[in-house]
């Protein structure tokens, strides 16, 4: 037979035991980020250069829409970007006969930490279709995201070792002059500087080889 | 007016504590629901259920409460942009933080009838959520220019992301407030 009075007790003992564990976890949780975030610095980019001025040069690209089965991009001449590079070094898209790929990058898009590695990969495997250029663009770029700084991104992919990135300003100037549609993003121009086709999201190498090898001249 | 805080340390400690909250919420989420499914075969249980149910309410509007706050903290302090996905699951959350405070003051288990409905598609575009961050190719191939839902403003201890904190808190929610009338009951 129970006895009520005991299961009172028993009752009150629980929930002080509740009351307890529930402070004890706040004030463990409190303790535990005080210890480990004291001291914590942020970290430098080492001088490098994350988002530089770009001059724009020609009429920018009407907006990028997925959806639309007719670009309205397509047959206009492309602007052309000048900016710097990671390392302060001057890059321009000024079109020089050779067919021409831009790459729009945001190092806190998911997309584009996926598509970077398989770029590198294509490049090493000596698939990229010879004879064209192939500029990057790092934009979007904004300290407070992840995976922030880019130029550090790019470089653990070796990405800079092989095409010539150039960082966009803070108010996305490159990104905006083409009609940046969402990221990644792909502006693909021939030898006349007339864009050609352009594309957003995950690309597959396979179709990117055949896009690039259909801007050779025949 | 908007303020922007420049010291990192305070949202990293910010994220971290959140995180952790986030984290034991859940512990202490499946210890109840444990108990509650062996409250009838097991005194310890009952026992345990009864002496929880008295929080029950209180804990659940705390909970959300702590929620609306700190997804106003993220959003309008430190400028983590709210993206589709996290206005949606505001819609579910910010009423129930101000639903739940009246019915802990009221001690009014009814609520239930309102709160869970809210919690439940709170769970499941939470879920889908991170899900999301998980596996970005759920949705598309492309990220927003402006906030993309795959985007994951920060993760800590591999799992814990701004969707998972408010899914535990849904989770939690529905937990709470379903606890049966009597210790015994099923």
């Amino acid at each position: 037979m129970n006895n009520p009075a005991k299961k009172k007790s028993s009752g009150s003992a629980n929930k002080g035991w509740i009351v307890g564990a529930i402070i004890a976890i706040i004030v463990g949780a409190a303790a535990v980020v005080a210890i480990t975030t004291s001291g914590s610095d942020s970290t430098s980019s080492d001088g490098l250069i994350e988002m530089g001025d770009i001059s724009v040069k020609g009429d920018v690209l009407p907006a990028y829409n997925e959806s639309e089965q007719n670009d309205p991009a397509i047959g206009m001449t492309a602007p052309v970007l000048t900016g710097k590079g990671f390392t302060g070094n001057t890059i321009t898209t000024e079109s020089t006969g050779t067919p021409m790929m831009l790459v729009f990058l945001a190092h806190w898009c998911p997309h584009c930490q996926r598509e970077v590695p398989l770029l590198v990969e294509w490049n090493k495997s000596g698939k990229t279709p010879s004879g064209i250029d192939i500029i990057a663009v790092a934009t979007g770029t904004d300290p407070a995201n992840p995976n922030y700084p880019p130029s550090e991104w790019l470089a653990r992919e070796e990405f800079p070792a092989l095409w010539p990135v150039i960082a966009d300003s803070k108010d996305k100037t490159a990104g905006d002059a083409f009609g940046l549609g969402g990221y990644p993003y792909f502006v693909l121009i021939d030898g006349s500087g007339k864009v050609v086709k352009r594309m957003s999201g995950e690309i597959p190498m396979d179709e990117l080889t055949v896009l690039l090898t259909a801007l050779l001249p025949a | 007016m908007r303020f922007t805080l420049n010291a990192p340390m305070n949202n990293e400690t910010f994220e971290l504590f959140f995180a952790m909250l986030s984290v034991a919420l859940l512990a202490g989420t499946v210890v109840v629901l444990v108990a509650r499914l062996l409250a009838g075969s097991q005194t310890w249980a009952a026992s345990t259920i009864a002496a929880f149910r008295p929080f029950a309410l209180p804990l659940a509007a705390a909970v959300t409460t702590t929620c609306l706050l700190g997804s106003l903290y993220f959003s309008e302090i430190v400028n983590y942009k709210p993206c589709r996905l996290c206005w949606f699951q505001r819609t579910m959350m910010y009423p129930l933080a101000i639903i739940l405070i009246i019915a802990a003051l009221r001690k009014d288990w009814k609520v239930k009838y309102y709160a869970v409905p809210l919690a439940a598609i709170g769970t499941v575009i939470a879920s889908y959520h991170w899900l999301l961050e998980r596996f970005p190719n759920l949705e598309s191939g492309v990220c927003d220019v402006d906030v993309p839902c795959e985007f994951v403003w920060f993760e800590l201890f591999g799992f814990v992301t701004l969707p998972f904190m408010a899914l535990t808190a849904f989770i939690a929610v529905i937990v709470f407030t379903t606890l049966p009338t009597q210790p015994t009951e099923q």
